[in-house]
């Protein structure tokens, strides 16, 4: 084994489970060597609320990741999600220095720390700064303008921004592990950028991201991430409209939902129903499969509507030739795609992993932990050096997230 | 926009929240990652000092007593020296060098003192030596050919010769066969400059070497006739005079081919067959122009012009015109 050997884990913080997944950079090639999971405890809405409870089950998925590669991880990129988790955008504009109007990195510099340098309200802290691409007199500039001729050079990023107290527990359940937290990567730039191609990318895709207690989206636009969002409705809401409508447990309302939840509705013969367990054992009882779907359907439409809402003006379907793409384990859902493209009045689509990742991984479900494992491993291969300078962190994101 | 941003105050990233976490918070796994942790560090640095301090001892050893080294290898005592060579010093030259004690082991030699013996002989050029375990000793050799031979004197010691090798290197040539080394013409017109226990390289040697190569090469019959060459006139006039056997001088001129002038004096030389008017001096360093000069009677042989290189200051050796009862009666155009 190489002494650049570098193992790296991804760990995924979810309400329903917790995934962490290995991966090996060799210093020529990266490679995905182990996976664990385990179901989540302690965890509401993305956010840690039993810190004993979810370390545990952290801490048993790394353990499973490591015997599964039969390597011990050096560090973690750890994904970031919850309710918590807020943007807002901010754009500067600075007249260019040089007497020629060349633009100088000087002039670069300047323009960026002003559009970054907006307060945040106490106790919350940076956890992403998205540079959109830069504007030279009007004019689109994704890359660096840099020696381009100009008079008025603009900038804006989108800041996501998470309360302090949050973003430590999630850290600090990694920390009892012994491990160290190198990067916090967005879920739903981690998964969008899993189900997305650059060209969807360049040309407008909104990928959402439906987990079991929150749901993600990212909108892209000329290939950057322009806006980003956390809705605190996922998957374990549809179980628990189940649960309320039909007088339920939730285990049962669970089943019920993977069995005949829809997003639209089908059934037409209301009459029509359906056995909870179907194994006619004592306590199985029968149920209207239009009641459930209706259920489902109302909320999963409520969902992507709020989805829509959140975005406003920013999301039209004109602006967004690559439609919707949807992910996470919610996205499972029958007729979810359907719906979207209703909602959205774009085309929508099931979102798929790369080809190069392993059959046992191509789950929707572990989109978001492949995301954080890729971008863990694009950051070392680039420069491991550079993530660890101040502000190699925003190359690596305008890199991973903006051009590839 | 002018604003100052070195000014601006930066928002708190989520990197400024201290990851360091209490071993209470830790769960069992991590505590023990934390402990192995500890414990390899511990370990390391343990391992690294180790090394350090065997290093150190080690260095301290050597720097006091190189001797109680000989004991970390099995050797016995040296019962064999090999000599490998490609010239003609044998096996007794070399243990009268290197001067080893009979009761010396192998490992007990310090090869870099015994080199340097061996270098002290300005007949080897370069020098290997190995131990070959359990008990051999074996040295490679590379010796200087000698070219020329040369009378030296040093102080109030009897003139004693000394060949000369290709890079003008005088050593006194143990071994060599005296036939061959009376077939040498003898070096005049140099000064030899002491360098240490030996003498510094003669100048000029290399175009001394490569006129002798020629003329042994393609005109060894002329080649043998000669009996000293003079380098007086190297350094100012790129001139190399050779005196042969029967008296004649012929001058040779650094800046043309050799080939050339030797096929000139050839010729020359098949021309004068005539016993009445014997060549007495040909010039060839002035190009095709050869002035040549005939003596009027045969000369009588004079002893051996030895020439005697002082290790004292320098003296005219070979004045010039050299040979005043000559006269120049014809220019060939050659």
């Amino acid at each position: 084994m190489s002494s650049k050997t570098t193992f790296i884990g991804a760990v995924e913080i979810g309400t329903a489970k917790v995934t962490a997944l290995v991966g090996e950079y060799t210093g020529r090639e990266i490679a995905i060597i182990g996976c664990g999971e385990c179901t989540s405890r302690g965890v509401i809405k993305g956010s840690v609320v039993d810190y004993r409870a979810a370390t545990e089950c952290t801490h048993n998925a790394l353990e499973i990741a490591e015997r599964d590669a039969n390597e011990r991880i050096d560090h973690v990129y750890l994904a970031q999600t919850g309710g918590h988790l807020e943007g807002f955008y901010n754009e500067a504009s600075v007249n260019v220095k040089a007497a020629d109007n060349m633009i100088e990195m000087d002039d670069i510099r300047t323009v960026c720390d002003l559009a970054k340098a907006k307060d945040l309200p106490l106790g919350r802290m940076v956890v992403h700064n998205i540079r959109r691409p830069f504007r030279v007199d009007g004019r689109l500039v994704p890359t660096s303008p840099e020696n381009l001729v100009g008079q008025k050079l603009e900038v804006g990023y989108w800041t996501v921004h998470g309360q302090e107290q949050r973003l430590a527990d999630n850290i600090h359940v990694i920390r009892g592990f012994n491990l160290e937290v190198r990067e916090l990567v967005l879920a739903s730039l981690a998964s969008g950028h899993m189900v997305t191609s650059l060209e969807e990318r360049q040309n407008g895709v909104l990928a959402i991201d439906i987990g079991a207690g929150t749901t993600d989206y990212v909108l892209y636009r000329n290939g950057a991430p322009h806006t980003t969002g956390v809705v605190a409705v996922g998957g374990g809401h549809f179980t628990n409209d189940i649960s309320l409508g039909l007088r339920l447990t939730e285990g049962q309302a669970e089943k019920l939902k993977l069995r005949f939840g829809r997003a639209v509705v089908q059934a037409r013969d209301k009459s029509e129903k359906v056995w909870l367990d179907g194994n006619f054992a004592i306590g199985d009882r029968q149920f209207s499969r239009h009641a459930i779907e209706s259920i489902t359907a109302a909320r999963g439409w409520e969902l992507l509507e709020v989805v829509r809402k959140r975005l406003g003006h920013a999301f039209s379907p004109e602006a967004c030739a690559g439609g919707v793409v949807l992910t996470g384990g919610g996205a499972k859902m029958p007729a979810l795609v359907e719906c979207a493209t209703k909602v959205f009045g774009t085309s929508a689509r099931l979102g798929e992993a790369p080809s190069w990742v392993n059959e046992n991984l191509r789950d929707p479900g572990y989109h978001t932990a492949l995301g954080v494992l890729y971008y863990g491993l694009s950051a070392l291969s680039d420069n491991a050096a550079a993530t660890r300078r101040k502000g190699g962190f925003l190359r690596n994101v305008s890199r991973l997230f903006a051009s590839t | 926009m002018s604003k100052d941003t070195h000014s601006m105050p930066e928002n708190r990233t989520w990197r400024e929240i201290p990851q360091d976490v209490s071993p209470r918070a830790m769960s069992r796994e991590g505590r023990r990652r934390l402990a192995m942790g500890v414990m390899r560090a511990t370990l390391g640095a343990f391992v690294a000092g180790l090394l350090a301090w065997g290093a150190w001892e080690t260095a301290a050893v050597l720097r006091e007593s190189p001797e109680s080294m000989s004991g970390a290898a099995k050797s016995d005592r040296v019962r064999s020296l090999v000599l490998v060579t490609d010239g003609v010093l044998d096996r007794n030259w070399l243990a009268r060098t290197l001067s080893i004690p009979q009761d010396a082991t192998l490992m007990g030699l310090d090869l870099n003192q015994l080199r340097s013996r061996v270098l002290a002989d300005a007949q080897v050029s370069s020098a290997s030596i190995v131990r070959n375990f359990p008990d051999r000793l074996s040295v490679r050799i590379s010796e200087r050919s000698p070219v020329v031979r040369i009378m030296a004197q040093a102080g109030g010691e009897a003139p004693a010769m000394l060949l000369v090798s290709r890079d003008g290197v005088a050593f006194p040539g143990t071994g060599f066969d005296p036939a061959m080394v009376a077939t040498l013409p003898w070096l005049d017109g140099v000064r030899l400059a002491r360098s240490g226990r030996s003498f510094a390289p003669i100048r000029g040697m290399r175009e001394v070497s490569e006129l002798l190569a020629s003329a042994k090469l393609e005109a060894e019959g002329l080649y043998r006739t000669w009996q000293v060459l003079s380098l007086a006139r190297l350094a100012t006039d790129g001139e190399i005079d050779v005196r042969t056997r029967d008296g004649m001088r012929v001058v040779f001129g650094t800046r043309e081919d050799y080939l050339r002038q030797i096929a000139r004096l050839d010729i020359l030389v098949d021309d004068s067959k005539d016993p009445t008017r014997p060549l007495r001096e040909v010039n060839l360093s002035l190009g095709s122009q050869v002035p040549v000069a005939y003596g009027t009677a045969a000369p009588a042989l004079a002893e051996p012009p030895v020439g005697t290189a002082n290790a004292g200051p320098a003296k005219p050796i070979i004045g010039y015109p050299a040979f005043p009862n000559l006269h120049i009666d014809s220019h060939r155009e050659l």
